[in-house]
């Protein structure tokens, strides 16, 4: 289903719950009544096409298919990429080592199995981490200069040989060893970790990794599908080719 | 897991060959490659150049060219061809199918049908899944260790290419992709003491 201005919002997050997290990055807080997503927008001065490409590529990946000419910045989209950044740093990954540390300390047996899964999972931090920083200390202030440089319409000779010793095209798709470990981290947890009677924060922490994951996802389905092509167009302008 | 087995459908009714998508859907390693419409010009040449294991046909979207299409279709000897039995079909056109689904019937008995026209898929893998071979367990152990696909070959005296096929088989019996994981899957079932592997890191 395409999501649209006219709509409620309610009746979209009744729709797909798992937009509530994008919602959330968007500053609104749940309690916004019969509100359609136009008028929310315009009271939390939201950019509405913005708003709507992103709620559309969570709700239906396959959104981001079509090519539409979308209208808003790079620099709206960094920022918003960003906020997603602090949300798996601030709020999903703690919740999900509260998770691991919950099942050790009250595991009678196997104690030694939870250790090991919960280093599995810092290693796994530690490199999305790691990828994190390398988007947002190389990648995003670049793309930022870049859409400075063609509003001004002056080019600095460093942005240029910048251009051509890095390209966004360079931006190769770093994600994946981040989501082949969350892949198996899910496979041991469902196939290889020793049973145990206590099982609820077990589907808990399963839970967690599945939304991590969509949203993980998703979040790399914006990177590759609306950013790159995004500053690809920027680079051409500013290249003159 | 296996390759991918193509359908083509078919079918002028959007309705219905929406349907039949999401019922292949239901099968593990089935998808529907293409839509045809049952009036299109050089239709049988189109869907042989899709190489599909099956076509589904609606034979009323083909009505009086079925015949010649159905005996075109039955020369090639990898296709399997299932016709959509619906209301008000004659029985005369509902013979000339080796295989048929009838729209009538609830998603479980279509389900078990299709299942059963594919025949049983994966026996291989379903046969000793998990079980991993001496060899493959013993590279499952050096890899665990830290070991590269180089040092692995040269220690168990094996070339890169092997070690790298029995690597592929791993990961496709437990499900676990990265070192880290066959680490910890290795660790969780013994093959390894985590003092062997602190002292590796």
């Amino acid at each position: 289903m395409l999501l649209e201005k006219e709509m409620k919002l309610a009746d979209v997050i009744h729709h797909d719950y798992n937009l509530i997290p994008v919602i959330n990055r968007f500053g609104i807080m749940l309690g916004f009544g019969d509100s359609s997503i136009e008028n929310i927008c315009q009271e939390k001065q939201i950019n509405q096409d913005f708003f709507l490409t992103i709620l559309n590529a969570f709700h239906d990946p396959q959104y981001l298919d079509k090519d539409s000419q979308q209208n808003f910045s790079a620099t709206l989209l960094i920022d918003y990429l960003q906020q997603t950044h602090n949300y798996y740093l601030q709020n999903k990954i703690p919740e999900i080592e509260c998770l691991i540390n919950e099942m050790e300390t009250k595991a009678e047996v196997d104690k030694a199995s939870y250790d090991i899964l919960r280093k599995f999972f810092e290693e796994y931090k530690t490199e999305l981490i790691k990828h994190i920083e390398r988007e947002e200390k190389r990648v995003y202030p670049y793309v930022i200069e870049l859409e400075k440089a063609v509003i001004n319409n002056t080019i600095p000779p460093s942005l240029l040989s910048r251009i051509k010793e890095y390209s966004i095209t360079s931006y190769e798709d770093e994600h994946e060893s981040v989501e082949e470990k969350l892949k198996d981290l899910k496979n041991i947890i469902i196939k290889y970790l020793p049973p145990s009677e206590k099982q609820q924060s077990r589907y808990k922490l399963l839970k967690e990794l599945t939304v991590l994951e969509k949203d993980l996802n998703d979040h790399a389905n914006i990177e590759d599908l609306i950013l790159v092509p995004k500053v690809e167009l920027l680079e051409k302008h500013v290249t003159g080719k | 897991m296996s390759k991918t087995k193509k359908v083509v459908v078919v079918s002028d009714a959007f309705l219905l060959s929406a349907g039949v998508e999401n019922l292949v859907l239901e099968l593990s390693g089935m998808l529907v490659d293409h839509v045809f419409n049952g009036s299109e010009r050089k239709l049988c040449e189109k869907i042989i150049s899709k190489k599909p294991e099956f076509v589904i046909i609606d034979p009323k979207s083909v009505s009086d060219k079925l015949l010649p299409m159905l005996r075109e279709l039955d020369e090639e000897k990898d296709i399997k061809i299932i016709g959509l039995i619906s209301q008000g079909l004659s029985q005369n056109i509902i013979s000339k199918f080796s295989y048929t689904l009838n729209i009538q019937d609830n998603k479980f008995q279509l389900v078990e049908a299709l299942q059963k026209i594919v025949g049983n898929r994966d026996q291989e893998i379903i046969g000793n899944e998990q079980l991993l071979s001496k060899r493959e367990t013993e590279i499952l152990r050096e890899l665990a260790l830290g070991l590269t696909n180089q040092e692995v070959a040269d220690k168990l005296f094996l070339s890169v290419h092997t070690v790298m096929t029995h690597r592929k088989k791993i990961t496709r019996k437990l499900g676990i992709k990265t070192v880290s994981g066959l680490t910890v899957y290795a660790l969780m079932n013994n093959l390894v003491d985590i003092r062997e592997v602190e002292r590796q890191v």
